[in-house]
């Protein structure tokens, strides 16, 4: 049986799992990772003695394991960017601290002037039993007790600026330390999607090279009218042609992105004696309120390499230039494109996203 | 858990749309401090310039006591403001703490996923490994995936460190609340203490009014009695 023929239950298995890594919660691709330990069985035990059974087994396992990673991908990037999201709101700008210069210790200077000149009154008519001069003295000692009084609140006052200032001071502080520390974890969770993005190439050549390796012992010679996108005798892994050649479009629900959400993407991909060119034609969902234009339409071409990433220059309609990647996806009908250009106003510089074979 | 930052962004964005511009409110704090200390420091000197029952000596007083009084609404507005700022920052750094704790335990659990994911691994190494003795072909295939396991065993260690990391910015995230916290004690203390001087301020400007009020008052009595006696003497 040619590994081709499963491709229709390679297909519904994808679906499945499509569904699932458009949701990007912890519940999505613990769901997948069951999907795939389902698929997978018990691939390896079977492999010593196993024929095309096997080689579909792998397919759908492949299939599987690339839902499985690219479900735990998005969780991973979705957790980290609202978590970037949720931090930025409480560290993007310093904790607020009242201004000392509102409330500048000259008045003080204002009270203890004004005491100094009452008391010094109050001593002067001290002795004086003229009954006009005591109701002045009296008048003079009400205003001495409410400076008295003023300059105990003065004090008081300023401790709690000081307090205050303190409290802020140690809260800056707190606050640089847990900033820092997020950062650290960010960056490991960072090196955590890299690290998956590596194992998830690695599952996808591993069972590329059990499916083989099992065909090898049964049925070795290769079908004749694959074309390699590598020279003959390259060394590197030979992808299949189809796998990039043709018109793509982005599927009309559950679609897979990271990045800028695509309303509808259109690829078309030409092929010619190794050289490669064609057309991305796309619309995406512009930030609320953003002035960004959703359309990007651009040409690309370049030559086919050996390897499973194809990478070709690209040039938009607005003269901007960049690079797109194409990227087989996890079955043959599927494939990833990556695409960033030089920055330009109110333009969309990037996306990622995954379409669908028409 | 979006819609606990959204209700986050909401509470700054209403804070923000209620207060004035903290720079504006401290500006004008600063501009009615300058004014009132204009004239609030030479003011005895002034008023011995001018007799007692003289209008401008009470317009003199009540003139000071008025920017006083701009001076402290003006302060007192601007420490409104500026506590309101930060208790709205405190809530959002409390709802923080309650994503970010959560999201602790998820971590632990996805620690448990890589643990799982790793056996796994191991488990299907060991079995290709038996297999490879049935069938050679199987070699290639087996290094790729002692490759996947050493990666996967990587991941592990580093979901170990991530857990770590996790807990210690949790750990500080709760002393930073507790920071908050102490930050906003300080400012409702630092506004209980303002409202006392604001009231002593008032206090003391009536003391001195009743004080040239005195003082033109025992003026008046000179002044009344002295054609009394010259009545007397004539």
């Amino acid at each position: 049986m040619s590994r081709y023929s499963h491709l229709g239950l390679s297909g519904m298995l994808i679906c499945c799992a499509a569904g699932l890594i458009a949701q990007t919660g912890r519940e999505a691709y613990r769901q997948a990772y069951d999907v795939w330990r389902q698929a997978h069985g018990d691939l390896e035990r079977d492999a010593g003695t196993g024929g095309p059974a096997q080689v579909a087994q792998a397919d759908r396992a492949a299939a599987a394991a690339a839902s499985f990673e690219a479900a735990r991908i998005a969780h991973l990037k979705s957790s980290a960017e609202e978590a970037a999201q949720r931090r930025q709101l409480v560290f993007q700008n310093s904790p607020t601290r009242p201004s000392a210069d509102v409330a500048p210790e000259a008045t003080a200077g204002v009270v203890a002037s004004g005491l100094q000149t009452v008391t010094r009154a109050i001593a002067r008519f001290a002795g004086d039993k003229d009954r006009g001069i005591q109701q002045l003295r009296q008048s003079l000692e009400r205003e001495r007790v409410a400076l008295v009084a003023l300059s105990d609140s003065i004090q008081a006052n300023q401790k709690s600026v000081a307090a205050t200032s303190a409290a802020a001071a140690a809260l800056d502080e707190a606050s640089a330390k847990t900033k820092e520390a997020f950062g650290d974890q960010a960056a490991q969770l960072s090196q955590s999607v890299t690290q998956l993005e590596k194992e998830s190439a690695a599952w996808a050549d591993y069972y590329q090279q059990l499916a083989r390796a099992i065909q090898v012992a049964n049925a070795p010679p290769p079908p004749v009218n694959v074309i390699s996108a590598a020279p003959r005798n390259d060394a590197l892994p030979r992808v299949p042609l189809p796998r990039f050649v043709g018109a793509w479009t982005y599927p009309m629900s559950n679609g897979i992105f990271h990045g800028a959400q695509p309303e509808f993407v259109d690829l078309v991909v030409h092929e010619q004696n190794g050289h490669a060119d064609g057309t991305l034609y796309g619309r995406f969902k512009p930030p609320p309120g953003s002035a960004i234009d959703p359309v990007v339409r651009f040409d690309f071409q370049g030559d086919f390499s050996g390897t499973a990433m194809q990478k070709f220059t690209l040039v938009t309609t607005d003269g901007a230039q960049g690079t797109l990647e194409l990227i087989p996806g996890p079955a043959f009908n599927l494939l990833e494109v990556n695409f960033q250009t030089e920055p330009k106003v109110n333009k969309i510089r990037a996306a990622n996203f995954i379409l669908v074979k028409k | 858990m979006k819609r606990v930052a959204l209700l986050g962004v909401l509470g700054l964005v209403i804070v923000s749309a209620q207060t004035p511009d903290l720079a504006t409110l401290e500006q004008t704090a600063q501009k009615r401090n300058a004014e009132w200390e204009s004239i609030a420091k030479d003011l005895s000197e002034r008023m011995a310039r001018i007799l007692p029952c003289d209008p401008r000596y009470a317009a003199g007083i009540t003139e000071v006591s008025r920017a006083s009084e701009a001076r402290l609404a003006a302060l007192a507005d601007y420490l409104k403001a500026a506590s309101a700022q930060a208790f709205a920052e405190t809530a959002t750094a409390k709802i923080l703490l309650d994503t970010e704790e959560r999201r602790a335990v998820e971590v632990t659990m996805e620690r448990a996923d890589t643990g799982q994911e790793q056996t796994a691994v191991d488990t299907q190494s060991d079995a290709l490994a038996q297999s490879v003795k049935q069938r050679s072909s199987l070699e290639d295939p087996r290094k790729v995936l002692e490759q996947i396991a050493a990666m996967v065993r990587q991941r592990a260690a580093a979901s170990e460190q991530q857990v770590g990391a996790t807990d210690t910015a949790v750990r500080l995230l709760r002393d930073l609340i507790a920071k908050f916290d102490a930050r906003d004690a300080a400012l409702r203390d630092e506004s209980v203490a303002f409202e006392a001087e604001r009231t002593r301020w008032n206090g003391y400007y009536a003391a001195r009014l009743a004080r040239a009020q005195t003082e033109c008052a025992i003026t008046q009595i000179g002044v009344q009695a002295a054609p009394a006696r010259s009545k007397g003497k004539q």
